[in-house]
């Protein structure tokens, strides 16, 4: 068996970690909730794809279960549950951001632009092909993941929509992860997929019940309490 | 085994409440679960005053003093809030509060949530001062986030609703970043020995090397760590949620909320903040707390002053003393970090206490709203009264009470490390929370009232809750038992690091 080029897998990687960031501007600034959901599904098996090809290409085999969790939690059934609430709460499916889409794709731009200052800034010279060369743009896409996750959850007023873009962040955090270090320690990795998960379902059900109690999913209803 | 022993005691609880068939039997979990946390967690106290620091499974979990301390105080509100609930749910349920939920639960299945997630928990922030591992500690941080989201909705109402969905975002994102600050920790220990195995991000480790660690990489860390603790602390300004989740959630779970839940976020940031500071040495990690500490400190004060709710009053003034314990985390020194082991331990106690005291006026009038109460507490409950007062006194600061001790030092420390202008803020931020929070709780207590006020019905339970706070609360202003000084003393020199 030939060894694993390594210089194939970082162009592989760097190629995905770009649609992933395409993938996020596109939820930045796409008009509706279902389609959102599913962008950040597929986002989510670009993630797990990366994960298992740095895996692959790094030798570093701790990689494949965090990739198989990404893969069935956020690709498959985080938007299940998602498009579940959607559907039993029947909300419009417009998004009605407080930004117009067009400026905020742009805003998203201008985001990644500043992630990549601050990765510059953080990335230093240091010779060794350790995680770190590797993680040279990784690390941009993902602090810009982070980011625009942030503005969305901003942006937006609809529970369901800050709830993704809530999740789009931990996005950015997991391909922050596996491009700086590798992952966590498995067991630190398991216990963040657990609590994303049941994070998923608390969210879940308050957005339920907030439905139910406002008659609406418009979170800047949610307004008196103050002082 | 005393470690494992006491996350698995609470976490039992939980499961078997959420079992449990009658309400009594619920109550009884709770209440010996509790117990039987709070002896484990004196046995944990003794252990580590006698061997130092003890660890178990190879270093996955590990306790020294300050984890000692944070787990004493913890089992010490979770029993105390835990005897007064038993008191204030059946109270709220002959009352009838249950049924004013349109959408709501039948009240059994609303009692059975309390006592199954009280538990619950409860094992997390167990978890959060025994972890070593920094990212498990992250871990137990957001599970304590999940497990009290559904009490702070326990009541069903929109408002409720609206402050678990406060609390829920804010922690999230705030968290996510507390996880990005670990991740950056983790990878400024790459070139530790042992860096990619599971003990790579195991405090003990990290601190016995920590000037080995990345610089770089331990300062961004740092920002993103006080950013996402502090808002899990709620400090300024990422303190929003706090007076809503404080104001909305049932009574016993906002005093474990603003004592115990308060002191793990805070534990989670004196660890990191203590690998940071002695990484980078000077000033850039303390001198940010100090910044943040001011600035919590100065931000309470308006609202303290024109509350109208007495328990956003506390929650407030709870926001007003994390800032003091940042402050004195950053101002340091062996004096600083002594005076917030002090205050952390007499702030859990009065502040529990007094919350525990707003649970009473609050169910025997049925408001939170100082004006809507129209007669002196302290005619119609002599002891609630008395002892709301009291602890009113003790929070500001008042002498003899304790918190003028530590605050004492806090301020002392400020001004022997240069900070001037940190330390005659506090002062005078101090007077501004003092004016304030004795005037409104001393009208509410001591106002006008007719001279045959309605006896209140005798409440065992609650009083008996309040009787214990309070006499610790006295007790403590005299006389400090040595062991806990020892205890408080190591907690200091884990952070100090000799």
């Amino acid at each position: 068996m030939t060894l694993p080029d390594p210089q194939f897998g970082e162009k592989l990687i760097t190629l995905m970690a770009a649609l992933v960031l395409v993938l996020q501007i596109a939820m930045a600034g796409h008009r509706w909730l279902v389609t959102n959901i599913r962008i950040f599904a597929l986002q989510s098996f670009l993630l797990a794809a990366i994960a298992a090809t740095i895996a692959w290409f790094n030798h570093a085999p701790h990689l494949y279960l965090p990739a198989l969790l990404t893969l069935a939690l956020k690709g498959v059934i985080v938007p299940r549950l998602l498009e579940r609430v959607v559907e039993r709460v029947g909300i419009r499916q417009e998004i009605e951001p407080l930004i117009n889409q067009p400026l905020s794709a742009l805003l998203a731009g201008g985001l990644t632009l500043l992630g990549y200052v601050v990765a510059e800034s953080f990335q230093r010279p240091e010779g060794s092909p350790s995680p770190e060369s590797l993680g040279r743009n990784t690390l941009a896409v993902a602090i810009s993941l982070f980011l625009i996750g942030f503005f969305m959850m901003i942006n937006r007023r609809k529970a369901v929509t800050q709830v993704l873009g809530l999740l789009s962040l931990e996005n950015g955090l997991f391909l922050a992860a596996i491009s700086l270090t590798y992952g966590f320690p498995l067991i630190v990795d398991l216990g963040v997929f657990f609590d994303v998960l049941i994070a998923v379902m608390v969210l879940g059900i308050l957005v339920h019940r907030i439905r139910e109690a406002f008659d609406s999913m418009d979170v800047s209803k949610l307004d008196r309490l103050r002082g | 085994m005393i470690l494992l022993l006491l996350l698995l005691v609470p976490f039992a609880a939980g499961v078997a409440s959420w079992f449990a068939r009658r309400l009594a039997s619920m109550e009884a979990i709770n209440l010996a679960a509790f117990g039987l946390t709070a002896i484990l967690a004196l046995g944990l106290a003794a252990q580590v005053l006698h061997e130092g620091a003890v660890s178990t499974f190879g270093g996955i979990l590990y306790a020294d003093a300050l984890s000692a301390l944070v787990v004493g105080l913890t089992a010490l509100v979770a029993l105390l809030s835990g005897v007064y609930a038993v008191g204030y749910l059946r109270h709220d349920r002959s009352s009838g509060v249950f049924d004013d939920d349109p959408h709501g639960a039948p009240p059994e299945a609303k009692l059975r949530m309390y006592y199954a997630l009280t538990p619950f928990f409860v094992a997390a922030m167990m978890l959060v001062a025994l972890a070593n591992n920094l990212g498990v500690m992250w871990v137990a941080i957001e599970a304590t986030t999940l497990a009290s989201v559904f009490l702070v909705t326990f009541y069903g109402r929109a408002t409720s609703l609206e402050a678990a969905w406060k609390y829920a975002i804010i922690g999230g994102v705030g968290l996510s970043m507390a996880l990005f600050g670990t991740l950056v920790t983790y990878y400024s220990a790459r070139r530790l020995p042992g860096a990619d195995t599971f003990s790579g991000l195991n405090w003990s480790m990290l601190a016995a090397h920590a000037g080995q660690l990345d610089k770089t990489g331990m300062r961004l860390a740092f920002i993103l760590i006080l950013l996402g603790y502090g808002t899990k602390a709620g400090i300024a300004p990422m303190h929003t949620w706090k007076p809503d989740a404080y104001s909305e959630a049932p009574v016993p779970s906002a005093a474990i909320l603003s004592s115990a839940m308060l002191n793990c976020a805070l534990y989670g940031l004196i660890r990191n903040f203590a690998l940071a500071d002695r990484c980078l040495g000077g000033g850039f990690a303390p001198r940010l707390l100090i910044l943040f500490g001011v600035l919590s400190m100065g931000l309470s004060v308006p609202f303290v002053l024109v509350q109208t709710n007495f328990r956003r009053l506390l929650a407030y003034h709870t926001i007003d003393h994390t800032g003091i314990m940042v402050l004195a985390l950053g101002v340091g020194g062996p004096i600083g970090t002594l005076g917030l082991m002090l205050h952390m331990t007499y702030h859990t106690i009065a502040k529990s206490l007094l919350f525990l005291c707003a649970g009473n006026v609050f169910q025997h009038y049925r408001t939170d709203v100082f004006h809507d109460i129209k007669e002196g507490v302290i005619r119609a409950m002599p002891l609630t009264g008395a002892i709301f007062l009291m602890a009113t006194l003790a929070i500001v600061g008042m002498p003899p009470f304790s918190l003028f001790q530590s605050e004492f030092l806090i301020v002392n420390a400020a001004f022997l490390g240069g900070h001037t202008l940190a330390g005659v803020l506090f002062v005078l931020f101090g007077t501004g929370v003092f004016a304030g929070a004795v005037l409104h709780v001393g009208k509410l207590v001591l106002g006008p009232s007719p001279a045959f006020p309605a006896p209140a019905p005798p409440r065992p339970w609650r009083n008996s809750a309040l009787v214990v706070l309070g006499a610790f609360l006295i007790g403590i202003a005299f006389w400090l038992p040595a062991p806990l000084l020892a205890l408080i003393r190591g907690a200091a020199q884990v952070v100090g690091g000799q």
